[in-house]
């Protein structure tokens, strides 16, 4: 078996139990300190976080980003990693504990982690291993660090026990066969089903805030329902080989399923990696939607680049664009009619740390419905 | 709500986002834009709201006043302000040159000027988009509000699509003076027109208050004179009078805190559960609540009231001159810089429970919070063991350092029984890394979008000075008379015998 790195995991414990009794001997070793210093050790927790990895970088990546989001969100966090090197766990389970400091205030725990390593041979063993570590009577929010596998035992069990998957489709391997996977996990309507947040659909957040902002002036709104086309980048790198238009996917999720776009066709356009849409608005207009990968330095492959809006009424042609700034922390935000500026403003555009993605999501509890009609609309246009 | 009528449908891109009803897009119309409050508060909560992108689409800054300057230097005075004043700082420049275009200035130094105005308001309207929909802010001084007021009606300053107003305190400096300037304004804006700025409410702590009180089961049913003993808020300031001489020796600290900080702050407290989270149930139960406030009148006041003036002291180490000896104030000032208050509700939930207010400036820290003693368990089992052990008490702080804090007693960990009290805190910086937005901020998006909720209704303002106004004819009548303290201390003696004379004492706030 292969050692993990005891500095980030902490040290071994051969049962569930003896790891709760290490997790409360730490407990009230940092209470010792604390209480010298006159507080009192209080053990704060107001979620349970279920990391799912198959990689140790996604662990460990995860493992940091929990101990950051613990300033905001205290939690007990249990990091399954199922271990894919073949002389990687041993032949049962790996589990170990930590404490891991937060921040200088003293005499307040406020994350637990706990690592469970297995092999990939096992799925049958994840859920008996985490029910019993579930602090009892707190959300249980499931972090896939992967692509959500359709029909995986390991995936569907863990589900089960979650109120809220948390995905990141921008490192989804096969983006829309995963969306299409995850709008069916939306939908299954049998009352089972799960809250969804994809980190990617948070990354969008600013954007479509920009986007309704061009609506809320009374002068505009009507062009809105005069969409003739739509243009949206997204960034690729240098050689455009990592192409992830997921979250470009989604920007056309969005608007499809908020104005009530219909799909007609999906053609394949002319630039490697590009997408072209066809549909029809409610009232019958055909609209073309183009999906365009951008190379920008600095842009991370999958962010969006830009986005434009063209509408025609009454002889009158609107475009509403958004671009991203040359420096990556603007954009600027220009509503053109009839090909002449009528506003151009700058704003800035936060490039938040997946942590941050995280800390945002997990102030929601309920569904978001506005991402899973977007969903929805995506599996039509499949 | 205002129902500007309109025929354009809804935005369907709106739902789910962050601001689920956004700013209509507006021109905010500035008045005293070169003043203290516009530099200091007002321009650069803009500035930060068009950073968080919370600013609408079609936005434009008109600031009107009589010394003439060109839209360039306007922009400048801006810069600074933004520059000096900002929570946000160095100034983001990509920001700052798209916002700054959108500032402009007119001179209104008569009627022509107010002319001129009114055509500037709509060419910006065509220009920006800003669908007529106007913000009148006035940040000048109060003498100014009725002629601004007026020339706003008088040269058709409102737009085609909706017209408010904010008004900054003072809301009159007594009822009837309160009363003739709603009545000036009335001529121009409907009541719900109106939004009269207390920028106490727009902090996320005194809206915690509502949170805690109506989100919360457990609270509630031990919000009431079976289960609180007293409640005791205190708005304590470190500062003297600053630059404000001129305003303060005619104010007081009647005026300038208790009439409309510590007075909101007890309506909170002391409300009843609103139907809604509106500006109509909220604003009705708080009107409710000033109106059951037990009057102080001149046979009251020597035993209700206590009042204060600062004389020379220490605060935090540093020697600091007495009241009198401040620039701008009469050597024989009487105005007072501390204010305690002992009052009723006279209501079923509050009857005979008293509630202690007190203000003050140059006191030793700087602090406010609202702290509710509950009244010790009825049949005390641990007499002997839990000596020193006080009754439980929530604190509300809202500033600094906001946030909840419960004591409770708790057996000491030692063999046989030991009881100590200990606190159970809740810091609200701690549990929310983020910064919690400014007030004005809150406030102006809350304007823009027609939500009153956190504004002071005429209604509140009338009841506040109606409560006020007999105190300080009592006070003109020498009773009580005026105390004195040093500068770093708690107040006056009068306040501390205030509270002994029911057996209680001030909190360490």
């Amino acid at each position: 078996m292969t050692a993990v790195d005891e500095a980030v995991w902490g040290t071994a414990a051969p049962s569930v139990g003896a790891l709760e009794r290490e997790l409360a001997r730490l407990r009230h070793a940092a209470g010792a300190h604390a209480r010298e210093q006159g507080h009192t050790v209080a053990r704060a927790a107001v979620l349970n976080v279920v990391v799912y990895a198959e990689r140790g970088v996604h662990a460990e990546r995860a493992a940091r980003g929990i101990v950051r989001l613990a300033q905001r969100h205290p939690s007990r966090a249990i990091v399954v990693w199922r271990d894919r090197d073949p002389g990687g766990p041993p032949a049962d389970l790996d589990l170990r504990c930590r404490i891991p400091r937060v921040d200088d205030r003293a005499g307040v725990c406020r994350c637990e982690q706990i690592l469970v390593r297995v092999r990939d041979d096992d799925d049958a063993r994840l859920r008996s291993v985490v029910i019993p570590l579930l602090v009892p009577d707190l959300p249980v929010f499931l972090w896939w660090t992967d692509s959500p596998p359709p029909r995986a035992r390991r995936f569907d069990d863990l589900v089960a026990l979650a109120d809220r998957l948390v995905v990141d489709s921008a490192d989804f391997a096969r983006p829309a066969e995963t969306l299409a996977h995850l709008a069916r996990l939306v939908g299954r309507g049998d009352g089972g089903r799960i809250a969804i947040t994809d980190l990617n659909w948070t990354r969008l957040t600013p954007w479509r805030e920009l986007v309704a902002q061009f609506f809320d002036v009374e002068a505009w709104r009507p062009f809105l329902d005069a969409t003739i086309g739509v243009g949206v980048g997204f960034g690729v790198d240098m050689d455009g080989r990592d192409i992830h238009p997921s979250q470009a996917l989604l920007l056309v999720g969005w608007l499809t399923s908020r104005l009530g776009w219909r799909p007609a066709e999906s053609l394949a356009p002319a630039e490697a990696g590009g997408l072209l849409f066809r549909m029809t608005r409610a009232d019958g207009t055909p609209l073309a939607v183009r999906v365009r990968p951008r190379f920008e330095r600095g842009v991370a492959p999958g962010d969006t680049t830009g986005f434009r809006l063209r509408c025609r009424r009454r002889g009158e042609v609107a475009e509403f664009v958004l671009k991203r700034a040359p420096d990556e922390r603007h954009v600027t935000a220009t509503v053109l009619l009839d090909g002449r500026v009528r506003s151009l403003r700058v704003v800035p555009l936060p490039a938040p740390a997946v942590e941050d993605l995280m800390a945002e999501e997990l102030t929601i509890a309920g569904f978001d419905h506005v991402y899973e009609a977007a969903l929805h609309a995506l599996l039509a246009l499949a | 709500m205002t129902a500007s009528a309109t025929a354009v449908a809804p935005n369907p891109l709106r739902e789910g986002l962050r601001l689920a009803r956004a700013p209509r897009p507006t021109t905010l119309v500035l008045f005293g834009g070169s003043g203290d409050l516009a530099r200091r508060k007002l321009l650069p909560a803009l500035y930060n709201l068009a950073l968080q992108r919370l600013l609408p689409a079609a936005f434009a800054v008109v600031s009107a006043a009589r010394r003439p300057m060109s839209d360039e230097e306007f922009r400048d005075e801006v810069h600074d302000a933004v520059a000096q004043h900002s929570r946000t700082r160095p100034i983001n420049e990509d920001v700052w040159s798209t916002f700054a275009q959108h500032l402009r200035f007119v001179a209104t130094p008569d009627d022509a000027g107010y002319d001129r105005l009114a055509g500037e308001l709509q060419r910006v309207d065509a220009e920006v988009g800003a669908d007529g929909n106007r913000l009148f802010y006035l940040a000048t001084p109060p003498a100014a509000y009725a002629p601004i007021i007026r020339a706003i009606g008088a040269h058709g300053l409102r737009g085609p699509g909706s017209s408010r107003v904010v008004v900054e305190k003072p809301f009159g400096h007594d009822l009837r003076s309160a009363t003739e300037l709603s009545r000036i304004v009335h001529e121009v804006f409907r009541e719900d027109e109106v939004f009269r700025i207390d920028h106490y409410l727009g902090k996320e702590t005194v809206q915690n208050v509502l949170v805690l009180r109506f989100a919360n089961g457990i609270f509630e049913p031990i919000w009431n004179r079976q289960y609180v003993d007293h409640v005791q808020i205190t708005v304590a300031e470190t500062l003297g009078i600053e630059e404000r001489a001129e305003y303060y020796d005619a104010a007081g600290a009647m005026r300038d805190i208790v009439q409309n900080h510590l007075l909101q702050l007890l309506a909170l407290v002391a409300m009843e559960p609103p139907a809604a989270f509106d500006d109509r149930a909220v604003r009705d139960e708080k009107v409710k609540v000033l109106r059951a406030l037990r009057p102080i009148g001149p046979e009251e006041a020597p035993a209700h009231t206590a009042r204060g003036q600062y004389g020379p002291g220490y605060i935090e180490g540093r020697a600091v001159a007495g009241y009198r000896s401040e620039a701008g104030i009469a050597p024989a000032s009487g105005t007072e810089t501390f204010v305690a208050l002992k009052c009723f509700v006279d209501n079923w939930r509050w009857e005979g429970i008293p509630f202690y207010l007190r203000t003050g400036k140059r006191l030793p820290k700087r602090s406010t919070e609202i702290a509710v003693r509950f009244r010790v368990a009825p049949h005390r089992i641990f007499t002997r063991e839990a000596e020193g052990v006080e009754a439980n008490e929530l604190v509300l702080r809202i500033q600094p350092d906001e946030g909840i804090s419960l004591t409770f007693g708790a057996k000491v960990p030692v063999q046989g029984f030991r009881i100590r009290s200990v606190n159970m805190d809740f810091v609200y910086g701690a549990s929310f890394m983020v910064d919690a937005p400014d007030a004005y901020e809150t406030l102006i998006v809350d304007a823009m979008r027609g939500d009153a909720t956190l504004f002071t209704r005429r209604d509140e303002v009338e009841q506040q000075w109606a409560f006020v106004d007999p105190i300080l004819a009592a006070w003109a009548r020498g009773e009580p008379p005026l105390g004195t303290y040093p500068a770093g201390s708690w107040g006056p003696d009068e306040a501390d015998a205030l509270v002994r004379r029911d057996g209680r004492v001030w909190r360490k706030a």
